[in-house]
């Protein structure tokens, strides 16, 4: 554990609150004027999955919480939860989608992953900066009286719908930022 | 991906663009109703008003001999309406931008923005929470208006609420109390109460517990605030500890900041020297303050109230987002990513 400051808070760090493990997923600045500035905090339990608001003083103090990473293969989902397995201990582990968020779209079966653990908890995945994904579905050509534009909506294997430039095709792999779903390039 | 890329990629998008121009239409058809002069005042100016909570984006004029003078992006349009109010103006505003520097990295920010400034001659704040519910009937054009899948009534009278009753009704304060113990109220709810002052625990309370309750299924209006926090308001004769300022809100969105205004020019004096001392301790650019407008000031500013609105907030309320970037066909985030 260690003590920073409200500065030092990013999004996807983990902080105690309240005195219970949690998750900064957004953080926003806030000034109501006369000198004050302060942080504007989503903040998710990472034992409930619950999100709740907190707004700090600028400057103020929070301990920041050890997160240790493994390497875990994803294998398949069970209901809400999301089953991973670490290759060398073979030991399962399962994550909620609660705490997987938005990356759930992005999860191959098979893949290794970065499994955030806290207190020998799995809490969730450090999202990687790109994920490879083949395009399952893509439209070829325009319909209609469809505008041609610089891009379309395609499919993804996991389901993932994400918009890409016009000449990706079906079969093609391309790298997606899973932070915003953001095309980056094409493999 | 830049706006116009989404743009280019999907055309329906322009459809919350197109939300803005309606808006600034029905602006300044109410304005031409009431038969308020539009004023344009330079965006360019070589003294700011003193304010130590806001950043001022400083730049260079040159003259023919590339001699070198500091210059300011205006952070409102103000002092300029005031001195014209002086020279016998009479019933004013401006629709224009304005820049606040360091406040990016927030959903309700941009910091070059569209203001809207209003100023009623013989008005106290009263009169303008009154233009504020017409305004935004005259908007929307109906009186009752959806917000992310939540129903406004825009219709008259809105929700009137004291600070000090907003307190006491969301955070359970009583704030009679709270002038003299704010930190052992603040400690016992469990905020962090080191080395904070008096300010920062309203400011903080206020944002916890009170502001995300505002404005939910008609806009709420608040007003009388403690007079710390409406230094440039009159003060209420009944009770000095408030002053004559008010905020209204829509679904926790702070659209429009009024006060009863200000007129002797010793206390506005006073108030910039003590924003400059103020802007010199936190190590803020520092400048010369107007002295052209205390000057006005001795003249005589007729009694008037006047109000700042963020037209981008309004607009995304007519649009229906959350985010000022969404508003906006070049956000700064983009320009400079």
């Amino acid at each position: 554990m260690s003590t920073i400051t409200t500065a030092q808070f990013k999004k996807g760090m983990f902080i105690e609150f309240k005195d219970e493990p949690h998750l900064i997923t957004d953080m926003q600045f806030v000034n109501p004027g006369k000198g004050s500035a302060f942080v504007r905090t989503k903040l998710k339990s990472l034992k409930s999955g619950k999100v709740q608001e907190f707004t700090f003083k600028s400057g103020e103090s929070a301990q920041e919480l050890p997160i240790a990473t493994r390497e875990m293969q994803y294998l398949y989902k069970e209901g809400d939860d999301y089953v991973f397995m670490d290759n060398f201990s073979f030991e399962q582990c399962t994550i909620s989608a609660a705490m997987l968020g938005d990356f759930i779209k992005y999860l191959k079966p098979n893949d290794a992953y970065q499994v955030l653990m806290f207190d020998e908890d799995a809490v969730g995945i450090r999202f990687p900066k790109k994920v490879w994904l083949k395009v399952t579905e893509a439209d070829e050509g325009a319909k209609g009286n469809t505008v041609s534009g610089a891009t379309k909506t395609v499919v993804l294997e996991t389901g993932a719908v994400v918009t890409v430039p016009l000449f990706i095709k079906t079969g093609d792999t391309v790298g997606i930022d899973p932070e915003n779903g953001a095309y980056l390039e094409r493999g | 991906m830049k706006t116009w890329q989404k743009l280019h990629g999907n055309p329906r998008l322009w459809e919350r663009y197109f939300v803005r121009e309606n808006v600034i239409q029905k602006i300044r058809n109410f304005f031409l109703r009431e038969q308020f002069h539009e004023i344009e005042t330079p965006l360019l100016i070589a003294h700011p008003p003193a304010e130590s909570y806001l950043d001022i984006f400083e730049t260079t004029l040159l003259d023919r001999n590339r001699k070198s003078t500091k210059a300011y992006l205006s952070t409102s349009p103000e002092v300029l309406l005031k001195k014209l109010m002086v020279a016998g103006l009479g019933n004013c505003y401006a629709l224009t931008k304005s820049f606040r520097n360091m406040e990016t990295q927030s959903d309700l920010h941009n910091p070059e923005f569209t203001i809207l400034e209003w100023y009623r001659i013989g008005a106290n704040y009263m009169d303008i929470m009154k233009d504020c519910e017409d305004l935004l009937r005259a908007i929307a054009g109906k009186n009752v208006i959806t917000y992310q899948g939540k129903r406004i009534s825009l219709s008259k009278p809105w929700e009137r609420l004291t600070v000090a009753d907003a307190f006491y009704t969301w955070a359970g304060i009583h704030f009679d109390e709270f002038f003299k113990d704010a930190t052992r109220i603040a400690k016992k709810k469990g905020y962090n109460t080191n080395n904070a002052t008096w300010e920062q625990l309203y400011n903080q309370i206020f944002l916890n517990e009170v502001e995300p309750r505002l404005g939910r299924g008609k806009p709420t209006i608040l007003y009388e605030f403690p007079a710390a926090m409406g230094a440039l308001a009159r003060k209420k004769e009944s009770d000095p500890r408030f002053a004559e300022r008010f905020e209204f809100y829509i679904e926790g969105l702070e659209l429009g900041d009024c006060y009863s205004e200000l007129t002797d020019w010793k206390e506005q004096q006073e108030r910039f020297e003590r924003e400059l001392r103020e802007l010199r301790r936190l190590g803020k650019t520092v400048y010369e303050y107007d002295y052209d407008f205390i000057d006005a000031l001795k003249v005589g500013l007729p009694t008037c109230s006047g109000i700042a609105i963020g037209v981008d907030r309004l607009v995304m309320l007519f649009a229906d987002v959350t985010r000022i970037q969404d508003t906006l066909l070049f956000p700064l985030d983009e320009m400079f990513a």
